[in-house]
């Protein structure tokens, strides 16, 4: 897997937890230390130390997650293919939610689609190596900026049009 | 329109003859795999006779769809004309053969000529 | 109407460079067809038959002169000579190659034209009654709403890979011309007791393999607060629509399966929760989109034109058009009028680029350089002026754009059909055709009245047939195409489902069924009524009678041959 943010590719510094057997191995050095945890898993295993990574299925609802919140800094949402776009108005609640730990996109994105998980509240998108190789980083920060204007206040960074059009004509009255 | 794209046609029977028709990713328009590499021209579509070559001219479609030549190849069951070209037997195909039925001077049927 | 301002224009620019590389990228192997298909649908570009397809976006069927002058243009120069007018107001293009997309959508660009989400899974264009504007009955202009949500929904971040399309439509006369009723989000522009303007909300609406009529989830929404309650609605759908199978991936399902009720509850418990404000477009913006929309400068003309008045008497032909074609408008001595892109025998719909420079020169003359187009495949001048109209006529004839049928039994709305699209089980064209020439004499037209037939070449149902007062659905059955009738369907504030018939017949006993179904209304019908309303009066029974009696006829006929 090979995690990319607006900054470019980044060492993944979690460990994907399957089972429950894997939460009891020791955290070595090589795949990440803190455990990324899925929210089925997390009443059968032992609470890691906190703060540790949640992984949530896009169909997992606030209310399960929310009690999370505190002890997390992470949360991955999964994708399970690139044209499933659940995951977007889950992030999107999440930010509602207070939320401000790092949000990761994880499966089979394309780079098209990351300026798009950006601006609903992801920070970074964990995708797979056939995918990586295919699109690599240098797509990802590409295609992010392909658009420099977007029309949807409360989306992304920076001012909408139409807050950019406000604000011009405040300028022009002044 | 809804969807995109809808599979291969429904023939009754017999499978074969058949020949694959495929779109052309850059022009998109409809073509023929031929004795070496695509035609445009049906008439010198290759025709396989029996299941082994069927099943090898559908694999060479898929290749050349995943080398980024050709969209959705797929298998089309013909018969042969007098003059021995391979003519669709489903309706649908016969208009991707030929062009559309509206427009005699359009398509295939505009560049190549009635099939006989 | 509207225009670009650097924003838009920077947008559509971006768009257009943005598509520019992902054609490279599909082309150096980065994006498989898979992923590329999505993204090629979301820029209008569907892969047909014979050829690309690239469908145009005319944003709530508003054109300038200018803007038809280079459609004219591209169908020249990088199609074979037309274009065709859809069902939702746009316009398609059947022969473009993948390689010169990018620079067509240059084209549109200068002329503030684009194809930004006209396919895939996302909102769609926006839709808007034709005469909007104009209409005498209507309560507010619509235009300026389409507006603001063609802007919002562009590339919204969050709804771009919904569960499955999304189209909304929005009307503001008494008479509904923008079928809101069978669109995912029908707005209806309306003012509550205290005289504020606001909008009814329906959702769910929807035509297809289980067509649907939308239901009302709000009486009432102010109108400052458009944008946030349709992020929610759209959130809704977006999180819990099925993604699990695609016919039953539009929100009309949700809305069912969940209940109206519910559903309408997870709508405001969203909205409530979500920081209004913030999402609604501010006052001023609204204002400022609403300023382009502001009538024109109409002459001040009396209510009737002796120079028309008189033109008629002499000239039957243009009496007849102005009869048929013509539209009560608001300001006294104009007219709004409907032009057929109907010939008989012709492809409805369809436009050669000769007739569209023609045509854009006409709309600069006679119509202060504008142009609509209707869901029903038709055009229309918006602000003609009755004086003008003797002139407007002959020129219109020259060009074979005179056809006095507006919403007569020929003005037929056909989907393209197997003549061109991938997805089709049956021809739709060629019926159209056929049955427009079997009706073809103008007496008989005019005896029968009002009559809209639709047309769809498989169960997408692009051709509305569903709200056709007789529907025709082509399907495939052993191998052969087998055609389903329908009487009753309405798309208008009556709207309702048209009610099957009977069993499919072949193509070349539709025009005679057609018929038969014609004779059984001209024996029913009480007093003015048109075909539609003695379908409602009567129920289909009579029409089920003489269309089982047709095909009982015809296979005798074929038993004797
Ligand atoms: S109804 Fe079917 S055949 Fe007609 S245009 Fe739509 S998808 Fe194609």
């Amino acid at each position: 897997m090979t995690v990319i943010t607006p900054e470019g590719e980044r060492r993944d510094a979690y460990r994907l937890i399957e089972t429950t057997e894997d939460a009891k191995a020791p955290a070595g050095n090589a795949a990440g230390s803190k455990p990324l945890v899925p929210l089925a898993l997390l009443g059968e295993i032992e609470t890691p130390e906190a703060p540790f990574g949640l992984f949530v299925e896009n169909t997992a609802e606030i209310a399960e997650i929310a009690p999370h919140l505190g002890s997390v800094d992470l949360i991955a949402i999964a994708f399970p293919a690139f044209s499933d776009g659940r995951g977007f108005s889950l992030a999107k609640r999440l930010r509602r939610e207070g939320f401000t730990g790092t949000l990761r996109a994880k499966g089979p994105l394309i780079a098209d689609q990351f300026a798009d998980a950006l601006a609903c509240g992801f920070d970074e998108v964990d995708i797979p190596d056939t995918m990586a190789n295919r699109q690599p980083v240098q797509q990802w920060l590409e295609m992010k900026d392909t658009m420099s204007v977007h029309y949807q206040t409360g989306f992304g960074e920076g001012k909408s049009i139409l807050q950019q059009r406000m604000a011009a004509r405040e300028e022009a009255a002044r | 329109m809804a969807k995109d794209h809808r599979a291969g046609s429904k023939v009754k029977g017999d499978k074969l003859p058949a020949i694959v028709m495929a779109s052309d990713l850059l022009e998109g328009d409809t073509v023929f795999l031929a004795e070496t590499g695509w035609t445009r021209d049906s008439k010198a579509a290759r025709i396989a006779h029996d299941q082994e070559s069927a099943d090898a001219m559908e694999a060479e479609g898929k290749a050349a769809a995943a080398a980024n030549a050709v969209v959705d190849p797929y298998l089309v069951p013909v018969e042969i004309t007098e003059e021995g070209h391979p003519l669709a037997r489903h309706f649908r195909d016969v208009m991707r053969q030929k062009g559309p039925s509206i427009h005699p001077d359009m398509g295939k049927q505009a560049d190549f000529g009635p099939i006989a | 109407m509207y225009r670009y301002d650097e924003f838009d224009e920077r947008f559509v620019r971006e768009r257009v460079a943005q598509f520019g590389e992902q054609v490279k990228r599909r082309l150096d192997g980065s994006l498989t067809e898979d992923e590329f298909k999505p993204l090629r649908l979301k820029n209008g570009l569907y892969l047909q038959l014979h050829a690309y397809m690239l469908r145009v976006a005319i944003p709530y069927g508003t054109l300038s002169g200018r803007q038809l002058r280079q459609l004219a243009k591209i169908a020249r120069d990088y199609d074979k000579g037309y274009g065709h007018f859809t069902t939702r107001q746009n316009i398609q293009f059947n022969w473009p190659k993948l390689k010169d997309v990018p620079a067509i959508l240059d084209l549109l660009a200068d002329v503030e034209m684009h194809a930004i989400q006209t396919s895939g899974n996302c909102i769609r264009n926006t839709t808007a009654d034709q005469f909007s504007g104009v209409a005498a009955d209507e309560v507010e202009d619509p235009r300026p709403t389409a507006e603001l949500l063609r802007q919002w929904s562009s590339q919204h971040p969050e709804f771009v890979w919904l569960p499955r399309k999304f189209k909304i439509a929005v009307t503001g006369a008494e008479h509904d011309r923008a079928a809101i009723r069978v669109h995912d989000i029908g707005l209806r522009m309306r003012r509550n007791e205290a005289g504020e303007p606001g909008y009814e909300i329906s959702v769910g609406g929807g035509l297809g393999r289980t067509p649907m009529i939308g239901k009302v989830i709000r009486e009432f929404l102010p109108k400052d607060e458009l944008l946030a309650y349709v992020e929610a609605i759209m959130r809704v759908y977006n999180a819990e629509g099925r993604r699990d199978n695609k016919f039953k991936a539009r929100v009309k399902i949700l809305v069912h399966e969940t209940g109206t009720e519910e559903f309408t509850a997870r709508v405001e418990e969203e909205y409530a929760k979500l920081d209004g404000p913030t999402v609604n477009a501010p006052l001023e913006e609204v204002e400022r989109i609403a300023a382009y929309f502001a009538p024109p400068a109409y002459e001040d003309l009396p209510a009737e034109s002796v120079t028309l008045g008189e033109a008629r008497k002499a000239d039957a032909g243009l009496d007849r058009f102005v009869e048929q074609n013509g539209f009560a408008h608001k300001q006294p001595g104009y007219i709004a009028l409907t032009i057929s892109l109907k010939p008989i025998g012709g492809v409805p719909g369809d436009m050669s680029a000769d007739q569209m420079e023609a045509f854009a020169d006409i709309a600069e003359r006679y119509s202060l350089g504008e142009l609509r187009v209707t869901h029903s495949q038709n055009l229309v001048l918006p602000y003609v002026k009755k004086d003008d109209l003797p002139a407007l006529y002959a020129e219109l004839k020259t060009h074979d754009l005179a056809t006095a049928n507006a919403g007569l039994v020929t003005d037929i709305i056909a989907c393209p059909g197997l003549d061109y699209c991938a997805l089709a089980t049956a021809k739709s064209i060629p019926i159209a055709q056929e049955i427009a020439k079997t009706f073809a004499d103008d007496a008989r037209q005019k005896a029968i009245g009002e009559l809209p037939i639709k047309i769809s070449g498989c169960i997408n149902a692009c051709g509305h047939h569903h709200v056709g007062a007789i529907g025709i659905l082509g399907l495939e059955k052993g191998g052969r195409e087998n055609y389903q009738i329908t009487v009753g369907g309405d798309a208008t504030e009556h709207a309702s489902l048209g009610e099957r018939l009977g069993p499919g017949i072949d193509a070349e006993d539709v025009p005679g069924a057609i018929e038969a179904l014609v004779e059984t209304y001209l024996s029913e019908r009480e007093g003015s009524e048109s075909f539609i309303e003695t379908v409602r009066r009567t129920g289909a029974d009579p029409f089920k009678a003489s269309f089982a009696g047709f095909i009982e006829t015809r296979a005798a006929q074929e038993a004797a041959e």
